[in-house]
């Protein structure tokens, strides 16, 4: 895979006298890949994010974005900042304008784009983080949350090709945590580069492909999460922990209730890996492929699939369940519901965006795939 | 137990809206219990805690504070307030000064304490948060998750008998997280009363005894935290999730034919019940103060070298920095996870956590599981 983003032996300081933020930090992002950057307090990841984006500039070092060195040049970063954009923690640090379409429009302005081009990106973001009704509302009226949304509806609009969100679902409730996590599965797989800082070490563990670890102004960890969390001494000197089922998954395997791989990052895959009886018979997941414009209800009731559980994941699947007047039971992390309920041995039914489809069945495969348990898939 | 907080028929509405944030809501708040706020944003968790103290006004309905409706005259609520510590989500909005100490010193010496006394509890606070190095720094150059910490170690210096957590380890890093949840659990035990809002089911459900739902303005649900999450269509509707060691052994117990009883909270719990553990690591426990950690730590380890060895509390930890402890986080569940699969350790606690550690053990025993447990 090519490299996207790259710091190059960066160091920087916020003020001369004061200590080094980044002291020799180098770290490669591939692209199209999902990569976690986690640290302790004050390790610098939101200065390596500033660093990435060039809204600072390194006191030694290079940032190279598509193997070339940034300019700094005026009309190099605005071209890159189009790229590359930047979800801060806090949603007030980048609230340019007093109403939300404004708001969101704000990036793709900046672009030139043209106005229909503009206006068809301000209506599908909002749609996106599901704030189409508060497009003419002030952003002062809106709640921390709301405001989480609307800038995320921002960094959307400018369909970049790398996102990097810090802590995004930090002060979220699940339920708008599971929203921001599925837009950010959603833009994976349209093919942008995810990058996420986050002090959720079980969420990172469930979603990431790649680590970097930073400690001291350096990146201490680069690689697949397994390695890093198998050296405790490192983790604990990073300032982590072990995720939660990375360590019941050692333990069992101590224990001798099966071996260590294939690791389970998810809970429902952690069941039935734990589970004794692997001949149960679990509930059939049925699939359901929406585009925007799939008649969802005649599927339902072609197939009959009425009455059962039913979840949503992903963007054309949500626009096509708008345009009918379907009940659905799960509106967020629809396919671990889904998943949890065949579990129960009930059946249930999933409306799901085709581009999604394999991060919708992910721990059903898992659980098929090694054994431990047969989820029959359907798809319709 | 005693009723520290009661409220009957409580309604409030902001002023200039008129959505009823909090609507004819009851709830009564025990002493020395470890109690949980949990509810999706913008379910009245933070107006409840700021009607607790007395910041808000309720429309309709009142508010006791130990059986007394609570007095909004000056006077009344200094009195209040010198009792009831509030830690915000957001650590700009309670931080005053430009220093860290003397940030932290605000609450004390308006309390009007002597300075020797003020300067006393800063240090130890500042310290319980790991701040010490950054005393004399501004609060500007902090982190927001260092800033989080000073804030913390700001409520601490109060000394409160009621400690109100809004979000206690939103933007903290995992250890740092863990750090506030031991220093819960020390406050617990030394009798204030603790209440947490968070957003983090996994954390508070390994810690709280009760759990209060809130939805629409009212308390959906209160009591021990399975008899919500039993019911995962209340769960949803109210935007919650369960935590996931809830559904793994549900899951588990579905398809092995097991009980769900004992629900495991943690993770010696869950691999005890699932594991099939034969033979118990040696657990040994020593509490210590922080004068003689480093002592003891010498005399127990002679005859134990090359055990793992992990600290809780935050003056062992302080005091044992440079003895190459193994665990120095999260170290109460390694350790017990250890002795479930059958490996030696030795955990140095503060001794005000002798309750806990028995509890621990307790629950293992009700699962199962003999922990070979020695306390020295």
């Amino acid at each position: 895979m090519a490299t996207l983003l790259e710091a190059d032996n960066i160091t920087f300081s916020y003020d001369k006298k004061g200590p080094k933020v980044m002291d020799g930090m180098s770290m490669k992002i591939e692209e199209g890949k999902k990569t976690a950057i986690m640290g302790c307090n004050g390790a610098g990841k939101s200065t390596l994010f500033s660093l990435l984006n060039a809204l600072r500039k390194p006191d030694s070092g290079k940032v190279l974005f598509r193997d070339k060195p940034l300019t700094y040049r005026h009309k190099d970063i605005i071209k890159m900042r189009s790229e590359v954009s930047i979800l801060f923690q806090n949603p007030n640090d980048m609230m340019f304008k007093p109403y939300v379409e404004q708001d969101v429009a704000f990036g793709p302005e900046n672009m030139k784009l043209p106005k229909e081009e503009i206006e068809e990106r301000v209506q599908e973001s909002l749609f996106a983080v599901g704030m189409e009704e508060y497009r003419k509302t002030p952003i002062m009226k809106l709640s921390y949350g709301q405001r989480k949304r609307v800038t995320l509806a921002g960094v959307l609009a400018m369909r970049p090709s790398v996102i990097i969100m810090d802590e995004p679902t930090a002060g979220l409730d699940p339920q708008m945590a599971y929203e921001v996590m599925e837009i950010a599965e959603q833009m994976h797989s349209s093919g942008v580069t995810v990058i996420m800082a986050s002090h959720d070490t079980d969420l990172t563990y469930s979603w990431a492909d790649e680590l970097r670890v930073l400690y001291g102004g350096k990146c201490m960890y680069a690689g697949e999460p397994e390695p890093f969390y198998s050296d405790f001494e490192s983790v604990q000197k990073a300032g982590l922990l072990l995720p939660t089922v990375f360590m019941m998954n050692r333990t069992l395997a101590d224990l001798g209730k099966g071996s260590l791989e294939p690791y389970p990052r998810a809970q429902s895959q952690m069941a039935l890996k734990t589970a004794q009886h692997k001949d149960v018979d679990l509930g059939v997941l049925h699939v359901i492929k929406a585009e925007r414009d799939t008649d969802i209800k005649a599927i339902i009731d072609d197939y009959q699939l009425g009455g059962m559980p039913t979840g949503v994941y992903g963007m054309s699947a949500r626009m096509a369940l708008r345009a009918t007047s379907t009940d659905v039971d799960f509106l967020y992390n629809g396919p671990e519901n889904c998943t949890m309920k065949c579990l129960n041995g009930q059946d249930s039914v999933l409306i799901c965006d085709p581009l999604m489809f394999d991060k919708a069945v992910t721990s059903a495969m898992f659980i098929n795939e090694h054994g431990f348990g047969k989820i029959n898939i359907d798809v319709v | 137990m005693s009723e520290i907080f009661r409220l009957e028929d409580v309604t409030f509405t902001h002023p200039g809206t008129t959505r009823k944030v909090l609507n004819k809501m009851n709830l009564t708040i025990e002493g020395g219990s470890r109690d949980a706020v949990l509810g999706m944003n913008g379910a009245g968790k933070t107006t409840l805690f700021y009607t607790l103290t007395g910041v808000y006004k309720p429309q309709e309905g009142t508010v006791y504070n130990h059986g007394e409706p609570v007095d909004y005259t000056r006077a009344g609520l200094q009195n209040l307030r010198s009792d009831v510590a509030v830690i915000l989500q957001n650590p700009d909005e309670q931080i005053f000064c430009s220093l860290v100490e003397e940030d932290v010193a605000f609450g004390p010496l308006n309390l009007g304490l002597d300075r020797d006394e003020v300067e006393r509890r800063v240090s130890k606070a500042l310290r319980d948060v790991r701040m010490t190095p950054y005393a004399r720094r501004p609060l500007q150059q902090l982190s927001g998750g260092q800033r989080k910490r000073v804030a913390i170690a700001g409520a601490l210096a109060m000394n409160p008998k009621i400690m109100i957590m809004d979000e206690p380890t939103a933007g903290l890093d995992p250890q740092a997280s863990m750090e506030v949840m031991e220093l819960a659990e020390k406050l617990h035990l030394q009798g204030v009363t603790v209440l947490i809002s968070t957003h983090d089911i996994d954390i508070i459900y390994k810690w709280a005894d009760t759990s209060s739902i809130l939805y629409n303005g009212k308390i959906e649900y209160s009591g021990p935290a399975e008899g919500f999450y039993s019911d995962p269509e209340t769960v949803y509707r109210c935007g919650l999730l369960t935590p996931s060691i809830f559904n793994m052994n549900r899951d588990i117990c579905a398809i092995d034919g097991m009980d769900v009883d004992p629900y495991p909270r943690n993770c010696c719990e869950f691999t005890a019940k699932f594991g099939n553990p034969k033979e118990s690591g040696r657990l040994v426990c020593v509490a210590a103060e922080e004068e003689t950690a480093a002592e003891r730590y010498e005399e127990v380890m002679k005859d134990l070298k090359g055990v793992q060895t992990g600290v809780y509390g935050s003056d062992v930890r302080y005091a044992l920095t440079d003895n190459g402890i193994d665990f120095r986080f999260d170290a109460m569940d390694m350790c017990f996870t250890d002795a479930v699969r059958g490996k030696d350790s030795v955990l140095f606690y503060d001794s005000i956590y002798t309750p806990t550690i028995k509890e621990q053990a307790d629950k293992l025993r009700k699962i199962g599981f003999d922990v070979d447990l020695e306390v020295i």
